[in-house]
């Protein structure tokens, strides 16, 4: 008797497709390469989705995983510098300052291969991390979860290293990864008692990184690209099922967009050529800083002022801040490359990020056009210039499923803590 | 308290000598890695035999495919320069299927005994790829050609160069263990050797090491996932208070490896 007045739980099954964009999901769509996300959305919505600044992965998924923004959840890039020192280190899941949703409503959880959650901690539930993870035993939580995928020669990620001289090696490990990934999928969704179920497709974000290009022309690898864009497709549509028998809520999302590359962007090379930065050994980078810089950039374009007080060799003085910040956003609105402007829009710290680690923030951000992919390197020749990359991402242009009819036409990375809290309470 | 190099040198050899003495050098064998740990256990081995004036006990040296050449460098120099008789392990019924790193191994190709033990690990995969360092790529790589030498050697004991403060999985070791298949005896007679120890008594007893330390190695492992540390010789750096085995996938290294391999730094 008691059963029937038990309320049914409600359950949540989010699949996150690291950086696929909203433009060719709906292209693809359109094309009839993805019949199953074209059922899904007869039933549910496809919203264009806004990402995190900066909009790289570390940021942006623990925009996803909290709700917040940077300034309150503190990742603002894979690395950061300690605080008075020019050491960088690389801020991981005990650097997150803000709950997730999944420790906040404490459900029994799945939480597989979500970036920025190493090392793993204990939840209610089953956890591995996610990039940047480096030892599966220590990225996963229990131990019994650790010696399944252990078993089945999980892998967290592809090994990019073979695109130096093996590119089928590469297509072969990108799809055997995968493979592994599915199955880790498949067996926690069938084996564990969950009510919240995350799993993230780290692959396609590795495939756009060296094969964008090849996305939407007749290129080589044109065929590996949809093809693998196929497989993705019909292991939606088997989840989206099985969540459907589970009466679940079902959501995919990426966590930034992606387009081709024009040109790379090296920003400190372009603040070293206009006279703001001077670096003593370029292979060293910042740690060999002049007392004479006045600012230098971090991945992938976070710009900070080289203020006395902050930093062990800075000159530049809290009156000059406002100046310098002005006079450098000016000249990087006019930056151009074949006549073209690099940036889209230059952010000020204070406008941009909002709660208690806002000041560890970079002091611009620089969000560049389509095409321009700006990078923090220190040790480049010129202010412009390629390799072997292919693809950038998208701030404006990742996406949202939700199995439900909903009005809103464009969402934001940080309202998809709310929309899966909402539904689970 | 702390023990001297010194007493820590004779706790070592008390080891070995009890080992020689009761099950004899002949049924012993040493893992020879090259490198500056497995290298400090020869020496030790050696000091112990000229003592007891016994032959050394044979050497293994296993070559998971993708070995450095500065490794191979002093392997042949202190075989000639030490009289060692060593054993070069390799399981070529993997390697002579592939050209590079990455390449596809198809399991039916692999014989019998390869099968056999893809089968043991529950691999159900039909290919793999070629990696020393994967799951599937260490265990034929490594744990297979050492199973094959010990038992067609008639090992009983194996020594190796493991050490307490070399990563937090290895605290619990002990001097002596005991391993099933194949059933031989683990001695690990430098356990409580520290990294700044095993360089100490390196320059102390001028004992030849390979030059990838000179250039900030600090642990070497397999080529493809062994990086630098930094660009300074091993035993110059801050042994206290950074890893050892970070330049082995590990941290800080590993991470800024990956990252750059992305695109970033």
């Amino acid at each position: 008797m008691l059963s029937l007045f038990k309320k049914k739980k409600k359950k949540v099954v989010i699949i996150g497709l690291d950086g696929v964009p909203h433009t060719l999901l709906k292209l693809y769509i359109e094309q009839g390469l993805m019949p199953n996300f074209k059922s899904m959305i007869m039933e549910g919505s496809l919203h264009r989705m806004e990402t995190s600044l900066p909009e790289i992965s570390s940021v942006a998924w623990t925009s996803f995983m909290t709700g917040k923004n940077p300034g309150e959840h503190g990742i603002f890039g894979f690395m950061e510098l300690r605080e008075g020192s020019y050491d960088m280190y690389f801020p991981n899941y005990t650097d997150v300052k803000a709950p997730t949703f999944w420790d906040a409503a404490g459900v029994q959880s799945v939480i597989l291969n979500v970036p920025q959650t190493y090392p793993a901690r204990a939840l209610k539930g089953v956890m591995t991390s996610g990039f940047v993870a480096l030892d599966l035993k220590k990225a996963t939580y229990p131990e019994s979860a650790y010696n399944y995928l252990n078993s089945i020669g999980y892998k967290i990620d592809v090994n990019v290293n073979l695109m130096r001289d093996n590119i089928p090696a590469f297509f072969k490990d990108l799809s055997v990864t995968f493979e592994k990934r599915k199955e880790a999928i498949r067996h926690f969704f069938k084996n564990e008692d969950w009510q919240l179920f995350i799993g993230v497709i780290t692959e396609t974000d590795r495939l756009h990184h060296f094969f964008f290009d090849h996305a939407l022309n007749n290129g080589e690898y044109h065929k590996n690209f949809i093809d693998f864009y196929s497989e993705i497709d019909a292991f939606l549509g088997e989840i989206y099922e099985k969540a459907k028998k589970e009466n679940a809520l079902f959501l995919t999302c990426s966590d930034h967009g992606f387009t081709p590359i024009r040109t790379e962007v090296y920003l400190n090379q372009w603040l070293i050529a206009e006279g703001y930065l001077e670096i003593g050994d370029k292979e060293k980078g910042l740690p060999t800083i002049s007392e004479r810089s006045r600012a230098f950039c971090l991945d992938p374009s976070r710009i900070y002022i080289h203020l006395s007080g902050k930093y062990p060799r800075g000159q530049v003085k809290d009156a000059e801040y406002e100046h310098l910040r002005n006079e450098l956003a000016e000249k990087l609105r006019s930056l151009a490359f074949d006549s073209e402007k690099v940036a889209k829009k230059i952010y000020f710290k204070e406008e941009t990020f909002d709660g208690p680690h806002t000041p560890k923030g970079p002091d611009i951000y620089v969000l560049p056009n389509y095409g321009f992919d700006l990078k923090g390197a220190f040790n480049r020749a010129s202010v412009f210039g390629t390799s072997h990359f292919r693809g950038m991402h998208t701030h404006d242009d990742a996406h949202m499923f939700v199995s439900e009819k909903q009005d809103k036409v464009y969402a934001n990375i940080e309202d998809i803590a709310g929309i899966v809290s909402a539904y689970l309470q | 308290m702390s023990f001297s190099l010194n007493e820590k040198v004779e706790q070592s050899k008390k080891i070995i000598r009890e080992a020689v003495e009761q099950f004899g050098y002949e049924n012993i064998a040493i893992a020879w890695t090259g490198g500056k740990d497995s290298t400090t256990l020869l020496w030790l081995f050696k000091s112990v035999c000229s003592e007891l004036s016994i032959p050394m006990p044979k050497c293994m040296f296993i070559d998971e495919g993708d070995v450095f050449d500065e490794i191979m460098e002093i392997v042949e120099y202190l075989k000639k320069e030490w009289a060692l008789n060593v054993i070069m392990c390799k399981n070529i019924d993997v390697t002579s299927r592939i050209q590079k790193l990455g390449d596809m191994v198809k399991v039916k190709d692999l014989n019998e005994r390869n099968r056999q033990e893809i089968k043991n690990i529950n691999f159900q995969d039909d290919e793999f790829p070629f990696e020393p360092e994967s799951y599937i790529g260490n265990h034929l790589m490594k744990t297979v050609p050492m199973k094959a030498f010990i038992e067609d050697n008639g090992i009983k004991v194996l020594a190796t160069a493991i050490r307490w403060d070399e990563q937090e999985a290895r605290t619990e070791e002990t001097y002596f263990s005991r391993r099933s298949s194949p059933d031989h005896l683990r001695i690990h007679p430098i356990l409580h050797f520290r990294e700044r120890d095993i360089w100490d008594n390196i320059h102390k007893n001028s004992i030849p090491f390979c030059k990838l330390y000179y250039q900030g190695f600090r642990s070497l492992g397999a080529r493809c996932s062994t990086k630098k540390f930094s660009d300074i010789p091993a035993w110059e750096q801050d042994l206290e208070n950074t890893t050892e085995r970070s330049g082995r996938g590990q941290d800080k290294e590993a991470i800024m490896g990956q990252l750059r391999d992305l695109g970033y730094m």
